[in-house]
């Protein structure tokens, strides 16, 4: 199940919260976004639907609060949401399944592996994570196990 | 069925590193051989380096499992709720499905057992409720083969250092070399009067037995190796066991029971392989041999043992004092971690252990056993990530990002393999209910470990932050343990040696009581686990076992 725009906007712009660019890329510039919907099509698809209903209500929580979508909010609102979640301190209906907290912290998860995973997993984009750590696996270019 | 003439003296289940000596041993002694493995016989490059598919962190999947569906187990918790997991699954407790099993991939520590590990309950007496036990062989009985285990596989040590336990011969290969964390927690160690030395670990520190040595990259433990400097049987007694011409080895093979005659001799097994080797379909075979050898790992040995029961042993083989599953036991891990003093020149190569400590195994005041302790492995950004900040950190933000940029070479974090004292709730059944994709059921997990075993992990993991300390950590953090099962880490325990029969499932040597040409090659044996990784005890045990096989006939 494809996410709509509108999640697909609140999904990218909570990635940029939660792993923002600075002197190195954020989660969007490492392509971390493309690596969670890899992962929600294939390895984690049973988790798809209530993440892209937990991706709408986001934004309903952000229009309840402030009458704007999370993408639109400015970044000081976006992260004082991010908090407030964190606590499930809500002002809307969320799922009781699958309770705020529980969204944003599978999302922290989720950055995280992406972003610092190897480059492969499609999250860590020319292993800018990585050289940012200064972690390098030092794999010899031609192995010679069998 | 497929039924195939008897070309075989032994059929040996299971190709880890238990079944892959085994097999080595009576290839070379003269027999013919059947290996049969659930699993693929994996290339290098067969094994991805996916950081979060692996065997130290397998979240949507590990890197040998060929069939993630096929065989899940059950798995029960404390509060008694039951549910079906699967390979990548921590309640699982998976070992790599594999040729080589576990050693494919494992952190290569070969620590010797101490002398005292085989006399838990002499040393200590039995708590209750637990099944704490002596083994029915002793440390002198081991000794020359864990020398042989040492030469044969490859182990590199500090002869005159690892002196926790009698040694006659030096290790085959020079020691680790020391890393800058190393020096720096002998200086703790030194500061608290405690022995701090370099361990054993199987790996090739220059070239050894005609393969390379480590380059000490930083995909490790969980990965396979670059350079096959990762020593275990896949690399050592199978090939020599397959160089013989009297070893067949297939793969994809999965045996659903020993058979046994009338007098309880076991004759054969029948099993489900492909047709041909690279084929998705499947048949059953049946196949003869003069002795079986069972060597699945823990779980699914005893399995295997519960599978094959017959009219004459309705509970399953060995089963007649009702030993085979029970005392399921593997290693608690308290981890403490810390961060080294800014500005610390951390060059982090692998494999990373390279200092521990036998000074809290046993001669604790008022606690049973105890711990080696060491420090790990190098550490993948992602595991650093999860479970090596410090817990006050927010978890996401510019903060969190800082921190990742700033402490991932500052990490520091110790751990130790706590003795467990094994309950005999702690077990391996058929499940009722769930069965694999060949009908069979599969191995249900319940119940815990004994409260004693918390009680020790939990003085281990106060002796852990005492080192870290005592070097200068900068701060120092770990989390409490609770009771669980625990066989994920070195399972072990459940077809216990024994002298007399009502006391346990096999004989001092590894032989099924009341069966007398069916063996066990793995760390089910292990009455108790030591305090120590156990896999040189395991190869130690296969090498006595199938070295007695094979002056029998």
């Amino acid at each position: 199940m494809p996410l709509t725009p509108p999640q697909l906007e609140a999904l990218r712009a909570l990635l940029d919260r939660l792993i923002p660019e600075d002197e190195f890329p954020g989660a969007l510039g490492a392509g971390t976004d493309k690596f969670i919907l890899q992962l929600l099509k294939h390895a984690c698809a049973d988790e798809a639907p209530v993440i892209a209903e937990s991706l709408t209500q986001l934004n309903a929580e952000a229009v309840g609060r402030h009458d704007l979508p999370f993408g639109k909010l400015p970044i000081a609102a976006q992260d004082a949401l991010i908090s407030e979640l964190e606590h499930n301190r809500t002002t809307t209906p969320w799922p009781a399944a699958f309770p705020a907290s529980e969204f944003i912290n599978r999302l922290i998860d989720l950055a995280a592996e992406g972003f610092y995973a190897d480059p492969t997993n499609g999250g860590n984009r020319d292993a800018t994570s990585w050289r940012m750590v200064g972690y390098d696996p030092l794999l010899p270019a031609h192995p010679s196990a069998p | 069925m497929s039924a195939t003439a008897s070309n075989y003296d032994v059929i040996i289940i299971g190709a880890g590193l238990g079944g892959g000596i085994a097999a080595g041993v009576l290839a070379e002694a003269g027999q013919r051989v059947l290996l049969l493995e659930r699993g693929r016989d994996l290339r290098y490059r067969d094994i991805p380096g996916d950081h979060l598919r692996h065997h130290r962190l397998s979240l949507y999947g590990d890197n040998t499992t060929y069939h993630p569906t096929g065989h899940p187990r059950v798995f029960v918790d404390p509060q008694g709720r039951s549910r079906t997991v699967f390979p990548h699954e921590a309640d699982y407790h998976n070992n790599a499905l594999t040729v080589g099993g576990g050693a494919r991939i494992w952190g290569m520590q070969a620590w010797r057992f101490h002398p005292d590990d085989f006399r838990m309950a002499s040393r200590y007496g039995t708590p209750v409720g637990s099944s704490l036990a002596d083994w029915p062989i002793s440390y002198a009985d081991l000794a020359p083969f864990y020398e042989r285990a040492e030469h044969e596989i490859g182990v590199a040590g500090d002869h005159d250092t690892t002196d926790y336990a009698p040694r006659n011969r030096a290790f085959p290969l020079p020691a680790v070399p020391a890393t800058p964390t190393g020096a720096w927690l002998a200086r703790g160690a030194a500061k608290l009067g405690w022995n701090a030395f370099t361990p054993p670990l199987a790996v090739n520190t220059k070239p050894y037995l005609g393969r390379n040595a480590c380059v000490q990259c930083r995909q490790c433990i969980g990965f396979a190796c670059p350079t096959d400097a990762r020593n275990g049987s896949h690399n050592t007694l199978l090939p020599r066991a397959l160089a013989t011409g009297r070893c067949t080895l297939i793969t994809r093979a999965h045996v659903a029971r020993v058979l046994t005659d009338a007098s309880g001799r076991a004759y054969g097994v029948e099993y489900f392989a492909p047709t041909t080797p690279d084929s998705a379909q499947t048949e059953r075979r049946k196949v003869h041999a003069a002795t079986i050898i069972l060597a699945g790992g823990a779980i699914e040995t005893a399995r295997l043992l519960l599978l094959s029961a017959s009219a004459q042993h309705p509970r399953g083989l060995g089963n007649h004092s009702d030993h085979v599953g029970r005392h399921l036991q593997g290693h608690y891990y308290p981890v403490v971690s810390g961060l080294l003093p800014a500005g610390f020149e951390n060059p982090n190569l692998g494999p990373g252990v390279s200092i521990a400590t036998t000074q809290f195994n046993h001669g604790n005041p008022g606690i049973i056993g105890g711990a080696m302790l060491a420090n790990d492995f190098v550490k993948l950004p992602i595991i650093f990530w999860r479970s090596h900040l410090p817990p006050e950190l927010p978890r996401w933000g510019l903060a969190n990002k800082k921190a990742m940029r700033e402490l991932y070479l500052r990490g520091i974090d110790l751990r130790g393999p706590v003795q467990e004292i094994p309950s005999p709730d702690s077990r391996v059944t058929l499940d009722p209910q769930i069965r694999d994709q060949f009908g069979l059921p599969v191995a249900r997990l319940s119940g815990t470990t004994h409260p004693e075993t918390v009680r020790t992990a939990e003085f281990i993991r106060a002796r852990a932050e005492d080192w870290l300390r005592a070097a200068g950590a900068e701060r120092v953090w770990s989390s409490p343990m609770d009771l669980r099962l625990s066989a994920s880490q070195h399972q072990a325990g459940t077809a216990r040696l024994a002298t007399d029969p009502s006391d346990g499932v096999t004989d001092p040597y590894g032989r099924v009581h009341g069966h007398d040409n069916l063996w066990v090659c793995d760390g089910s044996l292990n009455v108790t686990n030591g305090g120590f990784n156990p896999a040189l005890t395991i190869m130690a045990l296969a090498f006595r076992a199938a070295t007695k096989i094979a002056s029998k006939s």
